[in-house]
């Protein structure tokens, strides 16, 4: 069995008008055991910014110090925000770095550019290798199913709220169908004046 | 000094730190997951004038597609750039920081960096990690001494051909170039001949697909033709699957306003900024 | 897909991973020759680079430059040898200008095993080394696999070199006349690439003298006939 499913996740961020969202279940479990329902696996790294780390639970909590500590020292010596793009090259690089001894976590980025609003989502292999499509990435042990959902559901120009229906429906589908993620969703919906959080209700098996 | 408060900050190269635990779980029964991989069709050639490169656009995780139209030719300098197959996350930074140390030596010696330079740097690098680093490269350019295209493999050999393919569709595509490839293609006949030779790949290698990438590399100019042929076309969606607002049940909505406190806009006369490029 | 096969290597049995190389058998591949005529040697190789079955170049040039007067004939993995080719090169041209003269073939050859013997547990290369200097003539040093170095009058190395041990032993004459040992050369490699699979392509040549080297390159329908069954 691969380690990147030991825990469980599903993740899913998506592009709209003007809008970002990232999506996530809230399971940890040691395999087929559950533990949590709350776990978080989406953490704020700025105003517009999420980073997702579906994966080793450990290593997403292990990353995301990493990160987070890069990434202010970044915005200590910049004495800015950091932007989407440049933080997806920060952690690229960060995994990148660990090519032979990797973290088990494939990152999901999310995030609107803070000067230009552009929507900007992005993804990553375990080593860092960037993937940021024009429509939604995906990641966790749910990724099949989500691959499915996103490319039937997803369409170009969602609002806000259509973003939000579109991609609840695409995560909770999906994760429906994997036995090891699911147990609550967290849906954030990333727009230039708010950050919008809603916490779904979901199947409890 | 480092502290656990405060973290060290890191050095550059690679880390071997997760190394032993990554052992110890393989030996537990956890191997390391596959990274993405690009089972590509990459391909070059050189014809009347120059070099064209051409690439299919397809990234693999195992065998779902994780990427349906991933980037395959890199830049590496203005006159020079730099098809990539094999483990994607790889190829990316190989040829990234290829191009930065090519740049840096274009800025030292204020000249056209050579391409058998760019081959010299890749492969050495390449051998020194002794394979470990899967990047199968396509590399063409153009310098004062003419077009050149060189096959470069993971483990740091080189070959220096008229036409050469790389990749799991290199076959299919070598098929095309062997019937007909021949010396001094115009720029027309050589990207028929590109695109017909990564169809090839895209349609008879499954690890390859979507679209057909070119880049045409002349003497002093460079045409990148990023989708120059959209291979395969997804399918209209016969209606929408667009769900009402409401459909999903929420427990509960936490609304974190954003506020702007200034807006200050500096404007820049872009002629005057340092370009490092041309 | 791709990434099983990343060992490219000269006419050689493919391994599946970077690990493999220690379990792969040591054959060298390649059908490569040397040898010493009346004023100089001729060198000459295959032209065939395999990965696995598939051959990834069909022109290769396994006659590869050290300096203006030294050359080496490759066998084995491509990148070990391109990479040592590459370091003895430098090492070859530094000296030279420390010297200012044309280095001795035996220093070519010494700085060769120096190489292949230290790092003898890493590298797959089984090297001929050949040139010409004013002290010693024509010379040819073999260098095989494990980094040993010795001269002889004539050498041949990798995969199809086996077949043809016997046709060497019967038809070498020393102090050949030029065209004479061209001859010789490209018969043995003809009929080495006749029987082993792992070589072909054109023959490749060069015949080093004092005046520098001169290259010739045998198309295969022009290689000569043997008896083919």
């Amino acid at each position: 069995m691969s380690i990147l499913s030991y825990n469980g996740s599903a993740m899913v961020a998506m592009k709209g008008k003007n809008c970002v969202a990232i999506a996530t279940d809230k399971r940890f479990g040691i395999q087929a055991q559950t533990i949590s329902m709350d776990f978080p696996k989406v953490f704020q790294m700025g105003p517009h910014l999420f980073i997702g780390l579906p994966g080793l639970a450990t290593d997403t909590q292990t990353v995301m110090e990493k990160l987070r500590f890069r990434k202010n020292l970044y915005e200590l010596k910049e004495n800015r925000h950091i932007t989407p793009t440049v933080f997806a090259s920060l952690v690229s690089n960060m995994l990148y770095e660990k090519r032979f001894g990797p973290f088990f976590v494939e990152p999901v980025i999310a995030g609107l550019d803070s000067k230009t609003g552009e929507p900007f989502v992005c993804n990553m292999d375990l080593i860092g290798c960037p993937n940021a499509p024009e429509d939604f990435v995906v990641g966790g042990t749910a990724s099949a199913q989500l691959y499915g959902m996103c490319e039937s559901l997803w369409e170009p120009d969602l609002g806000p709220d259509d973003l939000f229906e579109t991609i609840s429906q695409a995560l909770i589908n999906a994760f429906d169908r994997d036995a090891i993620s699911g147990w609550g969703a967290t849906v954030y919906i990333i727009e230039k004046d708010k950050i919008t959080t809603k916490e779904l209700k979901t199947r409890m098996d | 000094m480092s502290s656990v408060l405060c973290p060290d900050i890191p050095n550059s190269g690679f880390s071997f730190d997760n190394c032993a635990r990554n052992a110890t779980l393989e030996g537990k029964g956890f191997p390391v997951p596959k990274a993405t991989k690009t089972g590509t069709t990459i391909a070059g050639i050189i014809y009347e004038d120059g070099v064209i490169l051409g690439a299919d656009t397809r990234a693999t995780e195992d065998t779902t597609v994780s990427d349906k139209n991933c980037r395959k030719i890199h830049y590496l300098a203005s006159n020079m750039y730099c098809c990539g197959a094999g483990t994607a996350a790889d190829t990316e930074m190989t040829t990234n920081m290829i191009a930065s140390q090519l740049e840096l030596h274009r800025l030292f010696t204020n000249r056209t960096v050579p391409v058998c330079t760019a081959n010299q740097l890749l492969k050495q690098y390449l051998f020194r990690y002794q394979g470990y680093i899967g990047a199968a490269l396509v590399l063409g350019g153009v310098d004062n001494t003419g077009p050149h295209l060189y096959s470069i493999y993971p483990h740091g050999s080189t070959d220096k051909l008229p036409y050469t393919t790389m990749g799991s569709g290199s076959l299919a595509a070598m098929a095309v170039f062997e019937s007909r490839w021949k010396p001094g293609l115009t720029e027309e006949e050589g990207k028929k001949l590109v695109r017909d030779a990564i169809a090839a790949g895209i349609f008879n290698d499954l690890g390859s697909g979507s679209n057909v990438d070119l880049c045409v590399i002349r003497k002093g100019s460079v045409e990148y033709l990023r989708t120059y042929e959209e291979a395969n076309k997804k399918g209209k969606r016969q209606s929408s699957y667009r769900y009402p607002p409401g459909t999903t049940a929420i427990l509960s909505t936490k609304t974190a306003n954003i506020e702007v406190h200034d807006v200050s806009i500096q404007r820049i006369d872009t002629d005057l900024l340092m370009d490092t490029t041309s | 897909m791709f990434s099983r096969a990343p060992v490219l290597v000269e006419n050689y049995a493919p391994s599946s991973g970077p690990q493999d190389w220690m379990s792969a058998p040591h054959s060298t591949g390649t059908s490569i020759m040397a040898a010493e005529f009346d004023g100089g040697v001729v060198i000459g190789a295959d032209s065939r680079t395999t990965t696995g079955a598939y051959i990834a170049n069909r022109v290769t040039d396994k006659l590869t430059k050290v300096t203006d007067n030294i050359y080496c004939c490759r066998s084995g993995s491509a990148a070990d040898t391109q990479a040592i080719a590459d370091i003895v090169s430098y090492h070859l041209n530094f000296h030279a200008m420390e010297l200012g003269e044309k280095p001795l073939v035996s220093i070519g050859a010494a700085v060769f095993r120096e190489l292949c013997y230290n790092y003898r547990d890493s590298l797959m290369a089984g090297i001929l080394v050949a040139g010409w200097d004013k002290r010693n003539g024509g010379q040819v040093y073999s260098v095989p696999i494990g980094g040993m170095c010795v001269r002889q009058p004539v050498s041949i190395g990798g995969s199809g070199s086996s077949y043809v041990y016997g046709y060497v032993d019967a038809n070498f004459k020393q102090g050949m006349a030029k065209e004479e040992c061209v001859n010789f050369i490209t018969n043995t490699l003809s009929l080495a690439m006749a029987r082993d699979g792992s070589s072909g392509g054109v023959v490749r040549l060069g015949i080093i003298t004092e005046e520098g080297i001169e290259r010739r390159v045998i198309l295969g329908n022009e290689l000569p006939k043997f008896y083919e069954g």
